[in-house]
């Protein structure tokens, strides 16, 4: 079925675009065409990398003339002064705006939004500043001359073999950008745009995908500046403002932001954009803001956005799927076992100390989580549950005492690294991933397993095949488990509540933890929904799992858990069954705030 | 470098260091009640630049041309807001532009500015008349030292505003309001805080203060329609060193920024002006909640 793999076409399409590039440069009308063809070829590639950087990542980057101008300036004058062959200075531009790439990547790994666009911003205007003063290497605004161009000694058919070459590297560039979205590459970068807190705890080192993200865009900016530099022999600083920058921008926000065909579209409409207003250039400036406010104030999802809208409507017609039925699957208990491999680990908490400012949060916290047990932390509101929680997933840092999953301690690792060990959370506002699919959300969370990913996939991509089909079955049988398999394609915004919080569950589960940590699982569900999020988490128990879970409801807490442990005012006040915490005179003063008991503090409770 | 040397060069500093203050303010408390800012907030100095040599070069006196200057830019930041900045939150942060559309469509009104600015005034530098004294280089003697008067009075004219700034506020209804929706807005309306008006308030203020910025600019440089990006990022680099959130941070590194930038540029004539921008950007890798923030994790 064609809607199975829309992929199916991708080769003929492929074929398609190799025939035209070898053909355009005779198809063209003369040969301005040509020169048409190259500049859209390399303008192209940097817009794709734009493309990944803000629209997969969501990093803003201002500055990419800068790395187009370090590659131009790389290439053009090893080659033009130095004397050195086009495949080893090429080669050098190329490493030179990586390398600033890394440079400047590592402000993007410690700053967000903002800063970094402000980084950006500066760093484009130190390069156009140096390129401007640096006469005696750059030739400043006159300009560097005598740049050798693409022509393989055919000077005649320069023009040609600069298109051939260009062309060339943007459909390499574009297979890149096209397996980088349809891959688990493009899930984990839609992730760490959508929820850094949710990448870590799905064990995403978000720092490394930043900074990686970021370098790659940098080369490709690099790249694209290359190719301009020996398109046109002629190098200038004047050509890496920060107009650049912007024009690159639009290019990618009128294609379409995080649509792997939106940079091919935006890069035509750009350069067509480019040549119209040439003849108005007296109004560019306005002609380009003006385009800017228009597409994100109107079409903020750009061209690829509107075709799309176009064609939705005749895919609905021709696939009618009804709305997800209301309430929850009554056949949790009925479905096969979740599948997994590791059997539940313990979990243990020992001396954990924690304060804000001043404000003690935590004070010399200690339990344990037997292995295979549902285990209950309550507590009043401000009793620190949260913060506790926090530290034990590793997104807040304890002051003092340490954290240790099964037979490893994971005090000082961070969110990712404890998620590899083996601790896998739900979240209490829900963190799914809005751009994906349910069942991509739950492959999130799945490890890559021997067969997986790898070349073979990408051959089998690259010839339009199914690449992913391993991982999906496993999904699948994460979401069968849970009785909601038949919501795999469906969008986390199109269910309802609860079921939302089951695919929550499914994402831990794919990630076949040792213990697992959920924060009020059932907060904002009805008793019947409740009642089904409390057999599927007893199934889990039963087939091995560890579960730690905060919850409000104490009738959930009470009817499921083999232990509770009681927090208030961040101490340890019980910590034994439910029943006998029920009937805690502690626990019961804390709840309601009995006089006869002192609120209890720090001295008087002591950890068990 | 002489004693009396170094001291203009430090008055000098002073001087741009107040302006770059200024002008982080407006970045500072655009950032502080709604996370955004004005990525054109130097072209928008730019503008008043302009503006304000036009109306002291047709002969309005010079509170007159101060005030129709004010006015001028209030309206610009109040369209600002309304037209390119708020319709934005019809989209979430998920949709395509993202949740950084705002620093496109602010840079895309600083685009249309300079070329409107281009269109009226040309694309040649001016030179701004003196504002307070009746010669650009009218020079008055302290001890043994001579000092433009012109310089001096900017720098009073700058803090004094800084100071305004900051009664405002600190010490006024508008202040607390503000603060109040900066910590939520949602708590703001419950206290029967009118939301959406402080907010365009707050652009407001801060096209003011790139108006008084760019008014006290102009005779301490030459006024051109492409000089407001070099603004922008360096009150960018001042409001960053103060964490965006700390308004004396931003009045102490924005005065350093400028002592730094005239030492650095006597030192090295050809690349020192890059120096203190380059500092900052290391700091940003060292100290990413700036020297004088607070850092804050990013847990939901």
């Amino acid at each position: 079925m064609s809607a199975q793999n829309p992929r199916r076409l991708a080769p003929l399409g492929w074929l398609l675009a190799i025939i035209l590039v070898a053909a355009w440069p005779s198809l063209a009308p003369n040969p301005f065409f040509v020169h048409l063809g190259q500049t859209f070829a390399y303008t192209a590639i940097a817009v794709i990398g734009l493309n990944i950087l803000l629209g997969l990542s969501g990093q803003m980057s201002l500055g990419q003339a800068g790395f187009y101008a370090i590659g131009a300036y790389g290439s053009a004058i090893t080659a033009t002064s130095f004397g050195w062959p086009l495949w080893l200075s090429m080669p050098f531009g190329l490493l030179a705006a990586g390398l600033v790439g890394v440079l400047l990547g590592l402000v993007a790994l410690r700053t967000r939004g903002l800063y970094l666009a402000m980084a950006t911003l500066a760093f484009g205007f130190i390069v156009e500043i140096w390129a401007q003063r640096a006469v005696d290497l750059t030739g400043g605004t006159m300009g560097l001359f005598g740049v050798p161009q693409l022509d393989f000694g055919d000077f005649r058919n320069a023009a040609a073999y600069t298109f051939w070459i260009c062309a060339a590297a943007l459909l390499l560039v574009q297979l890149g950008s096209d397996w980088v979205f349809s891959s688990g590459t493009g899930r984990k970068l839609r992730a760490i745009k959508e929820s850094e807190s949710f990448a870590q705890t799905v064990g995403l080192n978000v720092s490394l995908w930043r900074t990686g993200v970021f370098t790659a865009s940098a080369l490709l900016a690099g790249l694209a500046g290359i190719l301009f530099a020996h398109q046109s022999g002629f190098v200038s600083s004047d050509a890496f403002s920060i107009r650049l920058s912007i024009a690159l921008l639009i290019a990618a926000v009128i294609g379409g932001l995080g649509d792997t065909r939106g940079p091919l579209l935006g890069t035509a409409i750009l350069v067509a954009i480019a040549e119209v207003i040439a003849g108005f250039h007296t109004i560019g400036l306005i002609i380009y803001g003006g385009i800017l406010l228009a597409v994100l104030l109107l079409v903020p999802e750009g061209a690829v956005g509107m075709l799309r809208g176009a064609i939705r409507p005749m895919r609905r017609a021709a696939h009618p799927s009804p709305i997800a039925e209301a309430g929850m699957p009554q056949a949790v208990a009925t479905r096969p076992p979740p599948p997994g491999t590791r059997r539940g680990g313990s979990l243990e908490v020992v001396g954990l100390s924690k304060s804000y400012a001043g404000v003690v949060a935590l004070r010399d916290v200690s339990f344990s989580v037997a292995p295979g047990t549902i285990h209950a932390l309550i507590g009043p509101n401000g009793a620190g549950k949260s913060t506790l929680i926090n530290c034990v997933a590793g997104l807040y840092r304890a002051d003092m005492g340490s954290v240790h999953l099964g037979q490893d301690e994971v005090t000082s690792l961070s969110a990712h690294q404890r998620a590899w060990l083996g601790l896998a959370r739900s979240f209490q506002n829900l963190q799914l991933i809005s751009g994906l699919t349910v069942i991509e959300n739950v492959m999130l969370g799945l490890r890559r397993q021997a067969g997986e990913g790898g070349i073979r996939a990408m051959m089998r991509w690259v010839a339009g095949l199914p690449h992913e089909e391993q991982e999906r079955a496993r999904a699948l049988a994460v979401l069968d488990a849970l009785a909601i398999a038949h919501l795999a394609d469906r969008t986390p915004a199109q269910l309802p509540y609860g079921h939302r919080k089951l695919v929550e569950l499914a994402r831990a589960l794919a990630q076949d933890p040792l213990v697992m940590l959920l924060d009020e699982p059932v907060a904002g569900l009805n008793s019947l929904e409740a009642q089904q999020i409390a057999t599927a988490l007893r199934r889990l128990r039963d087939s091995g799992k560890t579960i730690l879970l905060v919850e409000h409801n104490m009738e959930f807490v009470m009817g499921l858990s083999d232990r509770v442990t009681v927090l208030d005012h961040g101490v340890v006040i019980a910590d034994n069954t439910p029943l006998a915490v029920q009937g805690d005179k502690k626990v019961i003063a804390a709840y309601l705030g009995a006089e006869d008991t002192e609120a209890p503090n720090s001295e008087k409770a002591t950890a068990p | 470098m002489t004693l009396t040397n170094f001291i203009q060069l430090l008055v000098t500093g002073v001087a741009m260091g107040a302006i770059y203050t200024l002008t982080a303010k407006g970045l500072f408390i655009a950032h502080l009640t709604t996370n955004r800012v004005n990525f054109g907030q130097g072209d928008f100095l730019m503008a008043a630049s302009f503006l304000s040599l036009a109306a002291i070069g047709a002969g309005l006196p010079l509170p007159v041309a101060i005030v129709a200057v004010i006015i001028v830019l209030s309206l610009m930041g109040w369209g600002l807001e309304r037209f390119a900045v708020r319709p934005l939150d019809r989209f979430g942060a998920g949709r395509a532009g993202g949740a950084l559309a705002w620093i496109l469509t602010t840079a895309g009104v600083a685009l249309i500015l300079q070329n409107t600015v281009e269109l009226i005034w040309g694309k040649s530098s001016q030179y701004s008349p003196p504002l307070f004294s009746d010669r650009r280089d009218n020079v008055i003697m302290i001890g043994q030292i001579g000092f433009f008067l012109e310089e001096l009075l900017i720098i009073l004219a700058a803090l004094a505003a800084v100071g305004g700034f900051w009664w405002a506020l600190f010490r006024t209804r508008w202040g607390r309001d503000v603060y109040t929706v900066a910590f939520n807005p949602d708590a703001a309306a419950l206290f029967g805080i009118d939301v959406r008006r402080t907010v365009t308030s707050v652009w407001v203020m801060a096209a003011i203060l790139a108006a008084i910025s760019g008014i006290l600019v102009g005779p301490l440089v030459t006024v051109h329609p492409h000089m407001g990006l070099i603004f922008t990022i360096k009150a960018l680099a001042v409001a960053s060193l103060g964490g965006f959130a700390n308004p004396l941070g931003i009045l102490v590194g924005g005065i350093l920024f400028g002592v730094a930038e005239a030492l650095a540029n006597y030192w090295d004539s050809k690349y020192g002006d890059l120096y203190p921008l380059l500092f900052v950007m290391a700091m940003l890798v060292l100290k990413p909640s700036g020297i004088f923030g607070e850092s804050k994790a990013d847990v939901r």
